[in-house]
């Protein structure tokens, strides 16, 4: 069993053990990755929850915007259905 | 699209964001959940919003007996009853890490809100119920008129007059010693932001349903 596992690493193709880890590494080597990713990952985090509110608020947004756009289609069509209906 | 619209998109993106952003001062227990109130409590005054202008349409349609405003205080009230079940849901998830609990029956405004909700859910089942246009909309709409005159007394009147947990016992409901001042910054305008919010999607339904009524009609004859 071990054998095995060790003849995975050494052959440097097992990403599973490396991505599956208990270590999280995302803090690792910080101050290497991009200003974006530094700032982020700045005051506990909190950006990133701030990032999450507002992609499901645009979601939301655009959402709504749609069904806005598709019921005034929809008035639209029923208006000139009632203009060929008078004349 | 009307420009009313872009505006409350936006601006309900800047109070998002600027909910997050602020610097709130330390708070014991709440810590950073203080920002809630950005929330948690527009979800209860959009709702006060919402059922008075249901009221308000429901005395109309008694007035003139014109459908549309059935079809509005309809859209009014459902509109209401979604921002109250979101208020009751974020507080029942904050008061889990505040107080200790999901739910108690300790807490006056907690199960009075709840009540207040079933009034609402009933007024939807009670439309239900009726074949008739005119028949449905006439009853909803003194159901309505009844129901919305004791959300005062379940909300404000009551609580206030019992030993509770939540902010405002004392007598403001939304701020009390341990809330910040500068919170209020941007607890305002989010209360606006969600009102617009609300009266965006009260329009798309109320257009909907005026389309449907047409095609009805069209149908018909």
């Amino acid at each position: 069993m071990t054998d095995y596992t060790q003849e995975l690493q050494s052959s440097g193709v097992d990403t599973l053990t490396q991505s599956y880890g208990d270590q999280w590494g995302a803090m690792e080597n910080i101050e290497e990755a991009s200003a974006f990713v530094q700032l982020m990952a700045s005051n506990d985090l909190i950006f990133v929850v701030l990032g999450v509110s507002l992609i499901i608020w645009f979601v939301l947004l655009f959402f709504l915007i749609r069904v806005d756009r598709k019921v005034a289609k929809l008035e639209k069509n029923m208006d000139s259905i009632d203009k060929k209906e008078d004349t | 699209m009307k420009t009313w619209k872009y505006i409350v998109a936006i601006w309900m993106t800047v109070v998002i964001s600027a909910g997050f952003l602020i610097q709130i001062p330390h708070i014991p227990i709440l810590e950073e959940t203080a920002r809630n109130l950005f929330l948690h409590v527009p979800m209860w005054f959009t709702m006060m919003i919402a059922f008075a202008m249901a009221f308000y349409f429901s005395i109309r349609y008694l007035n003139s007996e014109a459908i549309e405003w059935d079809r509005k205080a309809e859209t009014a009230t459902l509109v209401g009853l979604m921002f109250g079940i979101c208020g009751l849901l974020t507080g029942s998830l904050w008061a889990r890490f505040t107080w200790g609990t999901w739910w108690t029956f300790a807490e006056p405004r907690m199960n009075l809100s709840a009540l207040a909700m079933m009034i609402f859910v009933a007024y939807f089942i009670l439309r239900s119920a009726f074949n008739d246009t005119e028949k449905r909309a006439k009853i909803s709409a003194v159901y309505n008129i009844f129901g919305i005159t004791t959300i005062p007394f379940l909300l404000y009147i009551i609580p206030r007059q019992l030993p509770s947990l939540h902010p405002g016992a004392e007598g403001n409901p939304a701020f009390s010693d341990m809330t910040a001042p500068e919170l209020r910054l941007i607890f305002y305008p989010a209360v606006i932001g969600f009102i617009g919010l609300a009266v965006w999607i009260m329009d798309i339904l109320n257009r909907y349903k005026t389309v449907q009524t047409q095609l009805d009609i069209n149908r018909q004859t």
